[in-house]
């Protein structure tokens, strides 16, 4: 979280559940739109890996039965995930053509070491970037190839045509869909519960002294629902984190948000209590990315 | 009458199998079935309709002291797969009849829920956090969703009851 607020890179949660997706324009995002009936991802990917090997028939590429496509049977290039309505399905699966693979691998390795929840766990796959095997491979060439693939296996004649996905005539109601989906509620008030046991490193500077802490902290919808703080007593007085814990109750597990509501808080205090009280806040907020 | 009904309907479903049975032979015959883990179909509140009730998305509805207990059908979780999140909604919304209130994820697909009726959600599972496999363990019992109140109890009337729904199933298959 901190690399990608530094990058100013935006958090999405998506709909069709799974793991995270890191994209940039050098990722392409495919989504098949099918009813109920007609759902099936196999075939979709078949879409993809007849396109590439159409355009590149050196490449060697196979979707897995967990619908993953991988680049000589080890580099991830695709992942999929979908979402079933009433009548409806759709499908949608990432392509990686040239995406900046140094900030996809920094950017989905967490940041908070310590999470315990009984999300499923992720399971990290070496990608690789089509470029990387078939450097000639355009990008239009590729979009192409997939309209004409596509065509053919479902017996379509149809043409590329570009929208904008923010049209409001063209789809009614989008306007609102976006800002729910990129609400906290939706993004992060969804979020299993989870737990934070981590070693809190604390710093005195002017004093040159150091001492180890502990942090139990336990989150719910994105809330913090109870938080403790196991610090030397020789280090700050015991009113103090727990009073600060107390202070994070019910507050999001969010750096910002923690910031406003431990200011006021260290307004109390002075000199050698304010300076370790600075840094055990710093050293918190860091935890909460 | 709730009763009786009930039990015509199960001996409609034994019968290809077994020969008539008298009534107290079907009342017994009702308890071993749900004793043995079948879908829960009668419950003997005074008043309320209190048989099972099913949508054609395959949710069920049951209903007690005038709150729906909701859950997903055994084929409907059998068509999921293993259910690794369940994206309940928040007690205290409220829910129009076919509003979706949430999502199953599964390996096939994030499945969406449909409130089979409206009312206003009082409790969700919250079992299935840690658990969500329990809805294909145990898809009518300790695997339920949600508990409602039920605004509009002319609905309830209009949803399928076990043998319709059965029926319902046959016809999809072919």
């Amino acid at each position: 979280m901190p690399a990608m607020r530094r990058a100013m890179i935006p958090l999405a949660r998506r709909r069709s559940g799974g793991g995270t997706v890191y994209h940039d324009l050098g990722n392409l995002n495919l989504t098949f739109f099918a009813s109920k009936k007609a759902y099936d991802r196999q075939r979709n990917l078949k879409v993809v890996t007849e396109a590439l090997r159409r355009v590149c028939p050196e490449l060697d590429v196979q979707a897995t039965d967990r619908f993953d496509i991988l680049l000589k049977g080890h580099h991830k290039i695709s992942g999929t995930a979908s979402r079933l309505s009433r009548k409806s399905s759709y499908h949608h699966c990432t392509l990686l053509h040239s995406a900046d693979r140094s900030a996809l691998s920094s950017l989905l390795r967490p940041s908070c070491t310590g999470i315990q929840s009984n999300a499923t766990p992720s399971v990290p796959s070496p990608v690789a970037n089509l470029t990387d095997h078939a450097p000639s491979l355009q990008w239009e060439e590729l979009l192409e190839a997939l309209v004409q693939q596509y065509n053919s296996e479902f017996g379509l004649t149809s043409a590329l045509t570009p929208v904008s996905p923010s049209d409001e005539s063209l789809f009614p109601g989008v306007g609102n869909m976006e800002a729910e989906l990129r609400s906290w509620e939706w993004t992060f008030g969804k979020t299993p519960k989870f737990r934070v046991e981590t070693q809190l490193e604390l710093r005195d500077e002017q004093l040159a002294a150091g001492c180890s802490a502990y942090l139990h902290m336990e989150v719910k919808n994105g809330l913090v629902e109870s938080c403790r703080m196991d610090i030397p007593a020789n280090w700050l007085p015991l009113r103090l984190s727990s009073t600060l814990s107390e202070v994070l109750l019910g507050e999001r597990f969010c750096p910002h948000r923690a910031a406003a509501a431990l200011t006021v808080f260290l307004r109390s205090e002075s000199g050698q209590l304010h300076r370790r009280l600075c840094n055990l806040c710093e050293v918190l907020l860091a935890v909460m990315g | 009458m709730a009763m009786r009904a009930a039990l015509r309907c199960l001996s409609v479903n034994l019968s290809p199998r077994l020969p008539q049975l008298s009534s107290a032979a079907q009342v017994s015959a009702t308890r071993l079935l749900c004793r043995s883990g079948f879908p829960r179909t009668l419950s003997t509140d005074s008043g309320q309709c209190t048989a099972l009730k099913f949508t054609e998305k395959h949710e069920w509805v049951l209903v007690e002291s005038g709150i729906g207990t909701v859950g997903i059908s055994k084929y409907a979780q059998e068509a999921l797969g293993d259910v690794v999140y369940c994206g309940l909604p928040e007690v205290g919304q409220r829910l129009e009849q076919m509003d979706e209130f949430g999502a199953l994820e599964s390996v096939k697909a994030a499945s969406e829920l449909y409130s089979p009726l409206t009312g206003e959600v009082t409790a969700i599972n919250t079992e299935l956090a840690g658990n969500p496999g329990l809805v294909n363990k145990s898809c009518y019992a300790d695997g339920w969703l949600i508990k409602m109140t039920i605004e509009k109890p002319e609905e309830l009337h209009k949803l399928m009851d076990q043998p319709a729904y059965d029926k319902f199933i046959k016809s999809l298959e072919e």
